[in-house]
């Protein structure tokens, strides 16, 4: 799939990257390698070294904080992604600038390891604060379907603890400040009126997404404002088709009585990595029957429509 | 002809300065093993011992090949015999639909190609193989690639891998010093690697008794291009002699059958039983990365290889191989070299330990 070169990607919580074990991910077809180098900086290169196109992922982290690819040993800068050592050359380890394997940009805050493919573009600005829980979750969904999914029924993609999500929504997707917004009524999970006998609902869930990388906050209210969790998921386009999603979760305030407290419970967030075909297959498109026009538009004014080239042989 | 590469493979930009030779340095690097069929010539497809009255299935690109015993003698069909033909016969075979098939070295080969041009002149030279079998099963294995054939013989001749990713088997890269020398001709590139004191290879340590902390090694790679067949021998002082026959039969063009002998008969009773189990252990490691790297190739891309000056043997066997491919895709199927004169010499092979 094309992507967008200037988009900064959340492909992995910060804990995934470690200096013990590289780890690969991908952004569509461009796969990449992540790790930490001696300094404890996230570094990401393609995961592909370029002497015999091996997976550098296969490969290990040295003392010295530079990748060492698995096959041959040849050893790669993560700044700059140049080589800088080769096995046996003894005293001759200087090499040609073009003699490096292809860098990407970093940029590490709260919670998430994020890479652009332009190894040029600037780190974003990020007020998210680093949440306690988190969690990975592989669904074979593409990206834009994930996103169509949360919209017409959140329930097909993610549970909170003691909630239900129900049809109703207090606000249409729509624009507000860049990012595409909606809310969605919820009631608790204890006994309680099918919703549509009921004429109060006592939680909302608020959605609020980046309309380019997919990357959506979510935030639980109850029926006094009090926001009792907050969340963000991050979805990012890999390979096959499917979307890798990073997520983190922090419960806000406390709602009192016996449901707020099965909602602070552990793991008030879940991420589902299997998708129930026959339930998504019935799922009527709604929300995201006007959402995609509306992404399409909001990403068209903040977004030229470059794409990064992609090397076929490596997606492979 | 037998010739020494000389050429200098140290930068990507360097033009080819053989004559006769079209493929550029920048193709090399680009390469696309995955296309390279090659015909009219000898494959090793299974032990003599495999084939029995019942029949086994095999392939060569992906063209069917059904192997059994009539009276004894091999047949290699492109129809199971209980098969109900559905399909028109290859070009490959004759009229009823068998390819000509031979056995030696203990070894059956099956002739794909126009089945006129079969000959037993073309069969690679493997000095160390009793030419009628006979060796021990303890001394060959089966093992499976899954990758494309030129891709599991370039990881062969590529000597340096070895000490990198089986280091606990063949030891480490450390060594006084290191020589690299690479013939060829047009239907052969060998390769032959010197080194002087170095880390004695755990397997011999451990199976041979070896006390030494080093040791001097020769190893010598030797490809027969059209047939997809490698000699891998190393000489090992203080240890022993050990040559591999090491096929990569393309059962299609990303999968590869190897049915390897090893004749260990001249080394230590534990070393001759074990060593030729370390190919099961080694091609795991092998496989871990020709596996993914395979498909990386299966494309054209325009981003060139990067080499060392450790890889000019690998070098000299892209250029040598999509040379023959592209004499091949040309009509030319003839061969210029003689692959059956005995390389003995060539391998620098101890005669005296290999007397059949």
């Amino acid at each position: 799939m094309s992507l967008q070169k200037d988009v900064w990607w959340a492909v992995a919580r910060s804990e995934e990257v470690t200096s013990d074990k590289p780890l690969s991910v991908d952004i569509g077809d461009q796969p990449i390698v992540l790790w930490r180098d001696n300094h404890g900086i996230a570094r990401a290169l393609e995961d592909r070294c370029p002497h015999r196109r091996a997976p550098l992922s296969l490969g290990c982290i040295r003392d010295n904080g530079l990748i060492q690819c698995g096959y041959h040993g040849w050893s790669y800068d993560g700044e700059t992604g140049r080589l800088k050592e080769i096995p046996n050359m003894k005293d001759q380890q200087k090499f040609p600038p073009v003699y490096k394997a292809t860098a990407f940009a970093v940029s590490e805050q709260a919670g998430f390891v994020r890479v652009c493919l332009d190894p040029k573009a600037e780190a974003p600005a990020s007020a998210s604060p680093h949440y306690k829980y988190s969690g990975t979750a592989n669904v074979s969904l593409r990206h834009q379907e994930y996103l169509d999914a949360l919209y017409d029924d959140p329930s097909l993609l993610i549970a909170i603890r003691a909630v239900h999500f129900t049809p109703y929504l207090m606000s249409e997707l729509h624009e507000q400040g860049g990012r595409l917004v909606m809310e969605r009524s919820c009631q608790w999970k204890t006994p309680h009126w099918p919703a549509h006998f009921v004429a109060e609902f006592p939680l909302t869930l608020l959605t609020s997404t980046d309309p380019v990388s997919g990357e959506t906050e979510l935030t639980l209210r109850d029926d006094q404002a009090k926001e009792l969790l907050h969340a963000v998921l991050a979805p990012v386009p890999a390979a096959r088709g499917v979307t890798a999603v990073r997520w983190r979760a922090e419960l806000g305030e406390r709602h009192a009585g016996i449901r707020g407290a099965l909602l602070r419970g552990s793991n008030p967030l879940s991420v589902l990595s299997s998708i129930d075909g026959t339930k998504l297959r019935t799922t009527k498109p709604t929300v995201s029957l006007h959402g995609e026009d509306l992404r399409a538009e909001l990403r068209g004014a903040t977004h030229d429509s470059s794409q990064p080239p992609v090397d076929r042989t490596v997606a492979a | 002809m037998l010739e020494v590469a000389d050429r200098p493979l140290q930068t990507d930009e360097s033009p080819t300065t053989r004559a006769s030779t079209p493929i550029s340095l920048n193709a090399i690097n680009r390469w696309v093993p995955h296309d390279i069929v090659m015909r009219d010539s000898w494959f090793p497809v299974a032990h003599n011992y495999s084939v029995t009255g019942k029949p086994v299935r095999r392939a060569i690109y992906s063209h069917p090949i059904f192997l059994w015993r009539e009276d004894g003698v091999v047949v290699a069909s492109e129809f199971h015999p209980n098969e109900r033909i559905a399909r028109d016969k290859s070009v490959y075979t004759d009229v009823k639909g068998h390819y000509p098939t031979m056995e030696h070295y203990g070894v059956v080969w099956v002739w794909f190609g126009n089945p006129q041009a079969a000959d037993p002149v073309h069969l690679p030279s493997l000095p160390f193989l009793p030419p009628k079998g006979g060796l021990p099963k303890h001394m060959t294995a089966t093992v499976r690639f899954e990758s494309s054939a030129p891709i599991s013989l370039e990881n062969l001749i590529d000597l340096t891998h070895a000490d990198f990713l089986h280091a606990d088997v063949v030891g480490d890269e450390r060594s006084d010093s290191e020589t690299v020398e690479t013939f060829y001709d047009s239907e052969t590139v060998t390769m032959v690697r010197t080194l002087v004191n170095k880390s004695v290879a755990p397997v011999m340590k451990f199976f041979s008794g070896i006390r030494q902390p080093t040791q001097n090694v020769r190893q010598v790679i030797r490809i027969y291009l059209r047939s997809h067949c490698a000699i891998a021998y190393g000489q090992f002082n203080p240890g022993d002699d050990v040559p591999l026959f090491h096929p990569c039969t393309p059962e299609t063009r990303d999968r590869t059958r190897m049915e390897m002998v090893m004749n260990t008969s001249n080394a230590g009773l534990m070393f001759r039983h074990v060593m030729p189990k370390a190919g099961y252990k080694v091609s795991r490691q092998d496989s871990y990365m020709t596996s993914p790297q395979s498909p990386r190739y299966m494309r054209h891309t325009d981003r060139k290889d990067l080499h060392s000056k450790f890889d000019q043997a690998g070098q000299r066997y892209r250029m040598a191989m999509m040379e023959l491919a592209e004499r091949q895709e040309k009509g030319d199927f003839a061969y210029r070299d003689n692959v059956s004169a005995d390389c003995s010499d060539i391998i620098g092979l101890r005669k005296e330990l290999f007397q059949f």
